[in-house]
């Protein structure tokens, strides 16, 4: 059994945590002066330490911190009101406009169908182009087909 | 999971990184919160950093406001509390410099404004000669701790003041953690001295 007392740079290094060989942490344990001459220190370093402040003190600084980080993110994000704005805006005025941007004019393809064939039964060229311009189309054509022969 | 009081130092909670993201989403709730969780760590550790003509409040109200308006600068890598030190300990550094005050003089001064450093310390026996040893004891120590050449005050004022671990110590102060035991035993030495000295 050891029964040397703490070195200096011993118990130096107990109070940084370092840790001791077995031996040394044992006779800690078993020797009073040498918990003496530790705790003394312990207890001079707490007694620096002084007293926290109180909760009001605390509470106040906490409340200034948070008011000036506020501030300054509706500074660096003023989008977000914007943004907040305007999905307000849309969710008042969509039950108003909404219907008349959905509904469109009905579109029946069957009944333009018939109309088609209508006119087509009637006049089969009528719904191609006009008599003008067919008899322009035809003239020019049969003009060009005649000077080929020639 | 052990319930610990709120703002203990060393004190790191797993859904602190659910309180970071819902700060970061602009949630003050949240933000309190969190600054609830570690204000004692920065209160202690300014308190010991600064000199005493410094404005303590302030030093803990401008660290706060910087690591909230930089949260999203936090990685998430290491402790939450390391990374918020290390800006306590950066504001009190630039304080410091600019008011080259390296190593700061004012010593007797806080000493006074305490109301009773003593008072902490757990005591069977409420000796005067005792108690009024003790309270030399606590007094060479404040004063031999701001004297001590900066990194040691900062690595001793973590440890003992602010209650970090040693691998938080170094996360905060950006060293490797053999550098902060080799600053610490250092530091330790004069101060254990300073004790060693203060008895009769």
């Amino acid at each position: 059994m050891i029964t040397e007392h703490l070195t200096d740079d011993e118990l130096d290094r107990l109070l940084a945590g370092e840790g001791l060989p077995a031996g040394r942490a044992t006779h800690v344990g078993e020797c009073l002066p040498c918990r003496r001459r530790r705790d003394e220190v312990v207890a001079a370093i707490a007694g620096a330490m002084g007293e926290d402040p109180d909760e009001a003190a605390r509470a106040r600084v906490r409340a200034a911190a948070l008011e000036r980080w506020g501030e300054g993110e509706t500074r660096r994000f003023p989008w977000r009101w914007a943004a907040a704005a305007a999905v307000l805006l849309l969710a008042v005025l969509l039950p108003a406009v909404g219907p008349r941007l959905v509904e469109r004019p009905s579109f029946d393809a069957e009944a333009v169908l018939i109309e088609v064939d209508e006119v087509l039964a009637r006049d089969p060229l009528a719904a191609v182009a006009s008599e003008d311009m067919v008899a322009t189309l035809v003239g020019e054509a049969a003009e060009s087909e005649q000077g080929g022969r020639s | 999971m052990a319930t610990v009081a709120r703002g203990e130092p060393g004190v790191e909670r797993e859904d602190d990184r659910e309180l970071i993201e819902s700060a970061r989403a602009g949630d003050s709730g949240a933000a309190e919160e969190l600054l609830l969780r570690h204000e004692l760590t920065v209160w202690r550790a300014c308190r010991h950093l600064l000199p005493v003509e410094e404005d303590l409040p302030a030093a803990v109200q401008e660290t706060f406001y910087r690591a909230l308006k930089n949260l999203t600068h936090y990685s998430g890598e290491g402790k939450f509390s390391s990374w918020l030190v290390a800006i306590a300990v950066n504001y009190c550094r630039d304080r410091l410099r600019r008011r080259r005050l390296v190593p700061f003089m004012a010593l007797e001064a806080r000493d006074d404004d305490d109301p009773d450093p003593i008072a902490v310390i757990p005591s069977r026996e409420p000796d005067p000669e005792r108690v009024a040893m003790a309270r030399q004891a606590a007094q060479w120590v404040g004063r031999e701790v701001r004297a001590l050449p900066e990194r040691q005050r900062e690595v001793f004022t973590l440890r003992f003041f602010a209650g970090l671990e040693l691998e938080h110590i170094a996360e905060a102060l950006g060293v490797d953690v053999g550098t902060v035991k080799t600053h610490l035993h250092r530091a330790v030495h004069r101060v254990r001295r300073a004790v060693s000295e203060a008895r009769p």
